[in-house]
């Protein structure tokens, strides 16, 4: 027992992702200027920062879809940038990613979307996968009968959460998620963020959260990432960030709307 | 009774077996867990410990894949306990109970039967037509409303417009219709040498390149052309909410995106169709030179004395008409896009399809009328 418990310290110190000094050039506009950070396995670590201070564009440098103008990113052991095709297909089956709008396969059912990890990197028994594609959907939160529908005809949140569930489909050691509550209600936002949390804690999944959610960033995040002018201006827990005394930290954390009661 | 495998063993403590876990119960040896799990002999009906002292990673997947078999041999969660699991283990299979009851989906859509497809595809075509029909008359309402408030017509958007249908096609159209008067002009050619009646390739070539091969080709290459790019433009737009944020800022969006197009092809296709008649007969002049000893004086003085006038004005009066059937079709089908990107697709290929098809369409009414009326 001992022994598994150090284990379970050994892998919540191993480090799953390390961005070293990442620099984005569009045209002339630098929109990353040197950003390094790393992440240990099992955390959950948000990345906050202003609209159009290059969030998603770094976590699309992350995981292999953008080159970055220069820097180094070592995802799980393998140099991003520096790595061959299968290298980074075996890769991409170890790691999930949430898109901001779900980009679900439009010409698939729903059921079919979630199959397709299954149906592609997997040698399940066939009479196993509608089964574990039940189960997926429950697991977001979604009724049985979604299953049979167009992408088209779910709303905005439904969609996500499907993405969630092809995400989750191949059981990532680490999940990336732009936006994931943006164009949720409030109740689903929670359920979402608890169901973030307890997967990070039962699989010991990294989840990497691109978010503008300060409820998100309040209840489950482990770790915030600030980014602002192509820097990284922060890096620590949620309460220490919090007390720092920089204008865009401090205008971020008191931008909630007043409450306004009715009852006086 | 007592099976051994690298991932499950089972052992009897009393009067319940123990399930003992080991191993790495993960997606990747989801295959080999589940046979091993087939040929374990778990009985039903049995109370069921389950050990996880030995299990060195687990998954939902694998979980999951547990208690489903758990539950088909009729051993439902609460005859089972959970003894020496990791606590996050623990919390893991407590997730995977609560979403147990959650029925299969099949990955598949229902196939239906050949009747019931030919019955929707009928139907399919029943309320296209429908539509059209309605659109038709939504058009004509919104020119009416036009008419009566000329300034909110969009002149540049038409011009626009009309540049990229006519001037930017002008190349394709006179190549194809000069190389099916070249085509014409050969194989009228051969016939008519056999009996010396070389001349008569002219009236042949100039009646129906003027009368029908250009107005056709010309209108197909602009249906599968414009009218394609319409249905783009205008589907992309839907997808983008750009059509309902048109109609929020108070504009129609008939007047702003159908009526520029509308005019602007049906005054380009009629010139389109003039540029393929020349180029046609140059084509079939070429080749009457070079293969039939006819020169371009003697041609274009043939072609004078027997082509009737009534042949190009034909020709010219039924562009203008195709031109409106493509311009509304193709408009049509770019404002049913749905919200996502297949049916943008979908959708063009429609159009291009229906396009054709009326053009075709329209061509043999047209011949039908007009023999009767002896034109």
């Amino acid at each position: 027992m001992a022994q598994r418990a150090a284990n379970r310290i050994d892998s919540k110190t191993e480090t799953v992702l390390v961005a070293d000094a990442i620099v984005t050039r569009f045209g002339t506009a630098v929109i990353h200027d040197g950003v390094s950070f790393s992440v240990r396995r099992g955390e959950v670590v948000a990345l906050i920062g202003g609209s159009g201070s290059g969030k998603s564009v770094l976590v699309r440098e992350l995981i292999g879809l953008l080159r970055p103008s220069a820097g180094r990113v070592q995802l799980l052991d393998t140099d991003v940038w520096n790595c061959s095709q299968d290298e980074l297909n075996v890769l991409r089956r170890r790691f999930g990613m949430l898109f901001q709008d779900g980009a679900l396969f439009s010409s698939l059912t729903v059921a079919e979307n979630v199959a397709v990890p299954f149906q592609e990197h997997t040698n399940l028994p066939t009479e196993l996968i509608p089964s574990l594609v039940g189960f997926k959907l429950s697991l977001v939160g979604l009724p049985a009968d979604v299953g049979a529908k167009m992408p088209a005809e779910l709303s905005g949140g439904m969609r996500k959460r499907v993405a969630l569930a092809r995400a989750l489909a191949l059981e990532p050691e680490i999940l990336f998620l732009d936006e994931p509550t943006s164009g949720l209600d409030p109740i689903s936002a929670r359920a979402f963020d608890n169901l973030v949390r307890v997967l990070s804690d039962a699989l010991g999944l990294t989840v990497i959260i691109v978010t503008h959610d300060l409820d998100t960033l309040l209840s489950i995040i482990d770790r915030v990432i600030v980014l602002d002018d192509g820097k990284v201006i922060a890096n620590d827990q949620v309460k220490a960030v919090m007390k720092l005394d920089v204008p865009w930290i401090k205008d971020y954390f008191s931008a909630r709307a007043p409450v306004v009661r009715s009852d006086d | 009774m007592n099976a051994t495998s690298p991932w499950l063993k089972i052992e009897i403590e009393g009067d319940t077996s123990v399930l003992h876990l080991s191993g790495v119960w993960r997606l990747s040896n989801l295959a080999a867990i589940s046979v091993a799990l087939q040929s374990s002999g778990l009985s039903a009906g049995k109370r069921y410990l389950i050990d996880g002292g030995d299990l060195q990673e687990l998954d939902t997947a694998a979980g999951f894949t547990l208690y489903r078999h758990l539950a088909k041999i009729e051993c439902s969660t609460s005859m089972v306990s959970l003894r020496g699991f990791d606590q996050r283990h623990e919390q893991l299979l407590e997730l995977v109970r609560e979403h147990m009851d959650s029925p299969s989906v099949a990955p598949h859509a229902l196939h239906r039967g050949t009747v019931q497809r030919i019955g929707a595809a009928t139907l399919n075509i029943w309320l296209l037509l429908q539509g059209h029909v309605s659109f038709v008359g939504t058009v004509v309402l919104e020119l009416l409303a036009l008419i009566r408030r000329p300034k909110l017509f969009r002149v540049k958007e038409t011009i626009s417009q009309f540049e990229v249908i006519c001037i930017d096609a002008i190349p394709i159209a006179a190549l194809v219709s000069a190389l099916i008067g070249v085509v014409m002009a050969y194989l009228l050619g051969i016939q008519a040498l056999q009996y010396g009646a070389n001349i008569f390739v002219v009236d042949g070539v100039g009646l129906a390149v003027c009368r029908e091969l250009s107005p056709l080709l010309v209108a197909v290459v602009v249906a599968g052309r414009s009218g394609a790019a319409f249905t783009a433009q205008i589907g992309t737009m839907k997808v983008q909410e750009e059509i309902d944020a048109i109609s929020t800022l108070g504009l129609s969006p008939i007047q702003v995106l159908v009526i520029p197009r509308l005019v602007a092809i049906m005054v380009a296709l009629p010139l389109l169709v003039f540029v393929g008649d020349v180029a046609g007969l140059t084509g079939g002049m070429l080749i009457s030179a070079m293969q039939l000893d006819i020169s371009p004086l003697t041609f274009l003085d043939r072609l004078h004395s027997v082509l009737p006038m009534s042949a190009p004005v034909v020709g010219l009066v039924k562009a203008p008409v195709f031109a409106a059937f493509i311009a509304i079709i193709a408009c049509r089908m770019g404002m049913q896009v749905a919200r996502d990107a297949r049916s943008v697709g979908l959708n063009t290929t429609s159009t291009v399809v229906q396009s054709i098809v009326w053009v075709i369409l329209l061509d043999a009414l047209f011949a039908i009328v007009f023999q009767h009326l002896d034109i």
